[in-house]
């Protein structure tokens, strides 16, 4: 069992809106170094989940741990009150449709991401690795965000969460709304990415994109996780859902 | 009518107003606060600068950061009282403008129970020299007033351009949901947008004593005057502040000379009212994205 951290457990939570219930006391664990695929259609609670760890949901309920430390609670009201302290703990949530700045630059941008400490000062370091990833922002780094293509905010928005330094991704429909092909760019340069003792989890509707690319797929239905299935990776996943 | 005095005068008006029209706009599009404590925290600086005018040193420049100070300090006041404790509740801004408006109500009485009502004056903080410029002649009060408002200005904007902070604040301007997500606090952002504003407030205070007098209700019109100003530039742009600053500057002290005093107010809601029926988001509204309400 060498390297296999738990980076997240949760455990029984339960998040919404309002009187709505979107996720319904799920379970839910990753390992250091993995790549989870989270499949399941539009409004099944993929986001919400995120949005759950993160602390941005209208209310939740049950634990969340991060690297250990609790990070969920019981909360009725304040969404985001303290996702800035989560983002601390190591967590990048990269939110779908792009949550970008428009009038900051690009350059600015992936700045915003780097927002830890450590990060802000090898922040110079960390640009240059993004920009290996996503070459094509290498002249648009002084191009306010707003006037980009819908590709291109993809990358930045990518690129910010890539750029914290975090033991948790949470990417979210990283396609959506691109041409098949830039979806499937954008997909590669995720896989690209070496995760070393962090770990990833790809929310999306496009199963094509994930298999045999991920250590293993869970779908979820209705604001539960259905089953799991392990990716032909070869990584030996063990069912404690 | 002298022209050349009516632009000196708009100038004047411009650098005064706008500082504090851009503190604001600031306000607004960062922490999504309507600060209607301005008029408190202006003359609440004025007494700050005053005081130490009496008590510490007559130094022009003493006297100016210690206006600014204590509108910074002001400003801290309000974020605790009136932005910590219900940012993140349902309808915060009709809720934070009431908070704020509240403020400003006790803020006033309290400075005429504690200082009287008699209006106190500042030491002349920019010496007594003057410039003639051809006919035009130039008091140090004028130069100073718009050297030290653009300075102070300049200053803060470019801070907010390059350091991690600025980045922190810009990111909240233009989206405030999206810098929660990056890790960004709302609550420490919040005190430190508050304190920036302040400050220009009571930097605005100090520069506007040079030519008025400080008294408790004294921050009131120009508060209005700030708010109509941020409002006619497109609430969260600085540049449209500046632009909105300069056209009510020049506004004021045509209306001032070719009508009287008195009508002022009139004239400046006149334009204001034409301005947003032409742009209804106001001047810079399209010039960079500011957040909507």
């Amino acid at each position: 069992m060498t390297g296999k951290r738990e980076i997240l457990n949760v455990k029984g939570l339960s998040a919404g809106y309002g009187p709505m219930r979107v996720i319904h006391d799920l379970d839910f664990i990753v390992y250091s170094g993995e790549r989870v695929g989270l499949v399941g259609l539009n409004g099944h609670g993929k986001s919400t989940l995120f949005y759950a760890i993160a602390g941005l949901t209208g209310w939740q309920r049950g634990s969340v741990c991060l690297n250990g430390v609790e990070v969920g609670r019981t909360r009725s009201q304040g969404p985001g009150r303290y996702t800035h302290l989560i983002v601390r703990q190591g967590l990048a949530l990269i939110p779908q449709g792009d949550e970008i700045f428009h009038g900051l630059s690009v350059e600015d941008h992936l700045d915003s991401g780097a927002f830890t400490p450590r990060a802000w000062r090898e922040r110079a370091e960390r640009k240059k690795r993004i920009l290996e990833i996503f070459p094509p922002l290498v002249k648009l780094m002084h191009v306010a965000v707003g006037r980009l293509s819908g590709g291109e905010r993809r990358m930045v928005s990518i690129g910010r969460g890539l750029m914290a330094e975090a033991s948790l991704f949470l990417v979210d429909e990283p396609s959506l709304g691109l041409a098949p092909k830039i979806g499937k760019g954008v997909m590669d340069a995720l896989m690209s990415v070496d995760l070393g003792g962090s770990a990833m989890v790809i929310a999306e509707q496009n199963v094509a994109l994930l298999e045999g690319r991920v250590h293993r797929i869970i779908s979820m239905h209705v604001g539960k996780l259905k089953g799991e299935a392990s990716a032909k990776f070869g990584f030996e996943t063990t069912r404690e859902l | 009518m002298d022209f050349g005095f009516i632009l000196i005068n708009a100038l004047v008006l411009a650098c005064i107003y706008g500082t504090l029209a851009i503190g604001i706009s600031i306000t607004w599009s960062s922490v999504g606060l309507i600060n209607l404590s301005y008029g408190f925290i202006f003359a609440a600086s004025g007494y700050g600068a005053w005081l130490c005018a009496q008590y510490i040193s007559t130094f022009g420049a003493v006297v100016l950061m210690a206006g600014i100070l204590t509108g910074a300090l002001m400003g801290l006041l309000v974020c605790a009282l009136a932005f910590i404790p219900i940012h993140d509740k349902p309808s915060f801004t009709v809720r934070g403008m009431i908070a704020t408006l509240a403020i400003n109500l006790i803020g006033t009485q309290t400075l005429m129970w504690y200082f009287g009502p008699r209006a106190k004056s500042l030491p002349e903080i920019f010496g007594s020299w003057k410039i003639h410029l051809g006919h035009i002649v130039l008091t140090a009060d004028k130069i100073g007033n718009i050297v030290a408002s653009i300075v102070v200005v300049t200053l803060v904007l470019q801070w907010m351009r390059s350091s991690r902070r600025g980045l922190e604040i810009r990111a909240m301007m233009m989206n405030p949901h999206a810098a929660a997500i990056v890790g960004i606090g709302v609550r420490s952002t919040g005190f430190y947008v508050m304190a920036i504003t302040g400050g220009l407030a009571g930097l605005a205070a100090v520069l506007l004593s040079q030519t008025y007098y400080i008294s408790p209700f004294g921050g009131l019109t120009p508060m209005i005057k700030g708010v109509s100003i941020a409002l006619c530039g497109g609430l969260g742009s600085v540049r449209g502040a500046a632009i909105a600053a300069v056209l009510l500057g020049l506004n004021e002290a045509i209306t001032s000379v070719a009508l009287g005093g008195q009508y002022v107010l009139i004239t400046q809601f006149a334009f204001i009212i034409l301005i947003l029926l032409v742009r209804p988001r106001g001047i810079a509204g399209i010039l960079d994205k500011a957040r909507e309400a």
